[in-house]
């Protein structure tokens, strides 16, 4: 598809500004979202094409404005349900009861 | 499908999972070939940029045989093709103001080319 | 579900979302949160570019491993150990004195894991991913570095299942030198192309 994804050439989207040191990861929550992609991948709920594809498809302010990241926690959530490992609500339900324990 | 515990994680690390496939496929390309990256603007999945795309460029590399991303994203199988190194000029991609000693290597599946006759 | 996410500061909501997930997907049986700790742990202590470092180092000292590297970069890598996800098909692009080459991915971020780590967010992000294939020489800049216009600049976009790691040029005045001592040279960027290796100067 011809998405946003698809950046070659295009100008204007600002400087590199490459740090002179950056860890791995800036957040707690990035350990955990990119440490989920190869079991969900071993456990057989998507493949990598159609995970790329899941990002691709995320609406382009979406995908400019988040962090890399944050695709991968929307392509999660995209296939999951997609392919009926959780109902469309059933994350959001969760996350409701979640905040009621804390 | 095994759920991955803490033990698989280092034989999964070392390991990975392939995208080539040992199917015997013939290529449709040579090295040195002169091939044009097709106009293609499909709804669905693919890894032909757009920049490419109605350019034309050179073989440099044939890679092997490899699934097809374009299918295998849908669930329509894995579709075993070549996939092939691809030189384009700076000129070929931007225009007459880029340079044409400067270059772009990208790696493209068969079904993405076409022959140009020299 | 909120979508105007901010950049640099995730709200709250992110980092709650994904800790439902992961307790979630663990309830259904999907996920072994040890498991993930195991990930993080490789990906962030284990595996990073010491390893291309001494792929480099070794390539520098043993003409025989050059040889062998340049031909299949995945087997002679793998001699030294590093292999697996997201390095399973690697080629070694060799700069010369005539060729510099440089890599990316411009439809996502395809990097070598194996022997680079995880990717740096700059190397992910669309400023380099749309700019490097246009404008190399002008990238190159943007990291205070720059080759001569007699060079000829090769960018591989790696946006297929290959991936590529550059093996920079010895530098001058490190004759008769271990292969640790001359990964010391070896930066991440020298073996992304937007850099080159330190001089013996400046480990010295």
């Amino acid at each position: 598809m011809n998405g946003v994804h698809d950046l070659g050439g295009m100008h204007g989207l600002g400087p590199i500004a490459p740090p002179a040191q950056e860890p791995v990861f800036a957040h707690e929550w990035e350990r955990r979202a990119f440490a989920m992609f190869v079991p969900l991948f071993g456990a057989g709920c998507f493949n990598v094409d159609e995970f790329r594809h899941a990002i691709e498809r995320m609406t382009p302010t979406h995908y400019l404005e988040g962090s890399y990241y944050e695709h991968w926690l929307h392509a999660f959530e995209t296939l999951l349900v997609e392919k009926g490992y959780m109902g469309p609500n059933e994350l959001d339900d969760y996350i409701a009861k979640f905040k009621e324990k804390m | 499908m095994p759920l991955v515990t803490k033990d698989l994680v280092p034989v999964i690390v070392k390991t990975g999972a392939s995208a080539r496939i040992a199917e015997d496929v013939a290529p449709s390309f040579n090295v040195g070939d002169k091939v044009r990256a097709k106009n293609i603007n499909p709804l669905t999945h693919t890894r032909l940029p757009r920049y490419v795309r109605g350019k034309v460029g050179t073989v440099v590399l044939d890679h092997g045989v490899f699934v097809t991303p374009d299918t295998v994203a849908h669930g329509q199988g894995e579709h075993p093709q070549h996939v092939y190194n691809v030189a384009f000029g700076g000129d070929e991609l931007w225009g007459g103001g880029a340079s044409s000693k400067d270059k772009v290597y990208i790696d493209l599946w068969d079904d993405y080319l076409e022959k140009v006759e020299a | 579900m909120s979508h105007d996410h901010d950049h640099t500061a995730p709200p709250a909501d992110i980092e709650l979302r994904v800790k439902a997930l992961e307790s979630l997907l663990t309830e259904k049986g999907l996920i072994d949160p040890s498991a993930l700790d195991e990930l993080v742990d490789t990906y962030e202590n284990r595996i990073g570019p010491r390893n291309g470092a001494l792929v480099v180092a070794k390539a520098w000292a043993d003409p025989e491993y050059k040889k062998r590297l340049l031909e299949d970069g995945t087997a002679a890598i793998a001699e030294l150990g590093y292999s697996g996800v997201q390095g399973e098909d690697m080629v070694v692009v060799e700069n010369t004195p005539t060729i510099h080459n440089m890599t990316v991915c411009t439809l996502c971020s395809c990097y070598p894991w194996p022997t680079l780590g995880l990717p740096p967010v700059w190397y992910k992000s669309a400023p380099y991913r749309s700019k490097v294939v246009i404008d190399p020489r002008g990238v190159l800049a943007e990291f205070g570095v720059s080759v001569p216009d007699s060079k000829e600049v090769r960018v591989w976009d790696s946006s297929a299942e290959l991936r590529y790691l550059v093996l920079p040029e010895r530098p001058a005045g490190t004759e008769g030198w271990s292969e640790e001592k001359l990964a010391d040279l070896v930066t991440r960027d020298s073996m992304i192309g937007t850099g080159f290796p330190k001089s013996p100067s400046e480990i010295q």
